[in-house]
């Protein structure tokens, strides 16, 4: 039996662990990863409160939130592509002005 | 039994997001957050969500690292791993970090609200008949839809790396 308080800390840790990485990396690609560290976070309280309520909800909301990463990771990835074509690098202190 | 494993999980999960976002070459970083993901399936396990670990392990560990991976080699950033990891605003990025982590601990010490007491479930038990019999009845509409924003992000994706300008 898994205490649902230390799942919701461990939740808590790693999405504040994603949020720096998300604010402080400079690699436009990484931000991207922190943010599916984020999402991963919220997925684990979410399986929790499931395993808590005994109630299957939960695990749909993250099958849900694990899709829409997904779709995420595409689009992201295509503005990736778009931005190196005009200028190689994938630094965000070089795209100071997003206009071209 | 189940908290020895819970409690390794947990300590191994947080040292790889840690080595994830801390490391300098942006290949290794996303080999330690395959480690974080495989190790959060792991909880998933002994949550009792076995459904969720399999499609953890498969869509998020199989397919968008592998995506990932696929990008870091096709850009080719060698520039990239010789400078500072971090921008230079990263403390003011620790500190929000940190505030939302400690925010959330705390948020969890409030006394969770008791569970109701609800009837054992009638029908087929078992972790993979549950969520699949919820998900086709009470969720079809989201689960179509969910199918509808998959079938924009590809189009979407094309349309944005494609070459010519419009």
């Amino acid at each position: 039996m898994v205490p649902v308080g230390a799942c919701l800390a461990l939740s808590a840790v790693l999405f504040g662990i994603g949020l720096v990485g998300f604010l402080g990396r400079r690699n436009i690609i990484l931000m991207l990863v922190s943010v599916e560290i984020m999402l991963n976070a919220v997925n684990v309280s979410l399986a929790a409160f499931s395993h808590r309520m005994q109630d299957a909800h939960g695990q749909i909301m993250a099958l849900f939130v694990i899709a829409v990463a997904a779709a995420e990771v595409a689009v992201g990835l295509g503005l990736v592509i778009a931005l190196s074509r005009n200028r190689p690098g994938a630094s965000v202190e070089d795209l100071t002005e997003l206009r071209w | 039994m189940g908290q020895v494993a819970f409690y390794y999980l947990a300590a191994a999960s947080v040292a790889s997001a840690i080595l994830a976002v801390t490391r300098r070459s942006p290949v290794h970083s996303v080999l330690w957050v395959l480690a974080l993901f495989l190790h959060v399936a792991g909880v998933f396990l002994l949550v009792g969500a076995e459904f969720l670990a399999a499609v953890q392990v498969i869509v998020y560990a199989g397919a968008i690292l592998v995506f990932y991976l696929f990008f870091l080699m096709l850009l080719d950033l060698p520039r990239e791993a010789a400078g500072p990891p971090f921008g230079a605003h990263w403390p003011l990025a620790a500190a929000a970090g940190l505030a939302v982590a400690v925010v959330a601990w705390y948020a969890h010490e409030a006394e969770l609200a008791p569970v109701p007491d609800r009837p054992a479930p009638a029908g087929p038990s078992g972790n993979l008949s549950t969520v699949g019999m919820a998900l086709f009845t009470r969720f079809a509409l989201p689960f179509e839809v969910v199918s509808l924003i998959l079938l924009a992000a590809i189009v979407g994706a094309v349309v944005v790396a494609r070459k010519r300008k419009f």
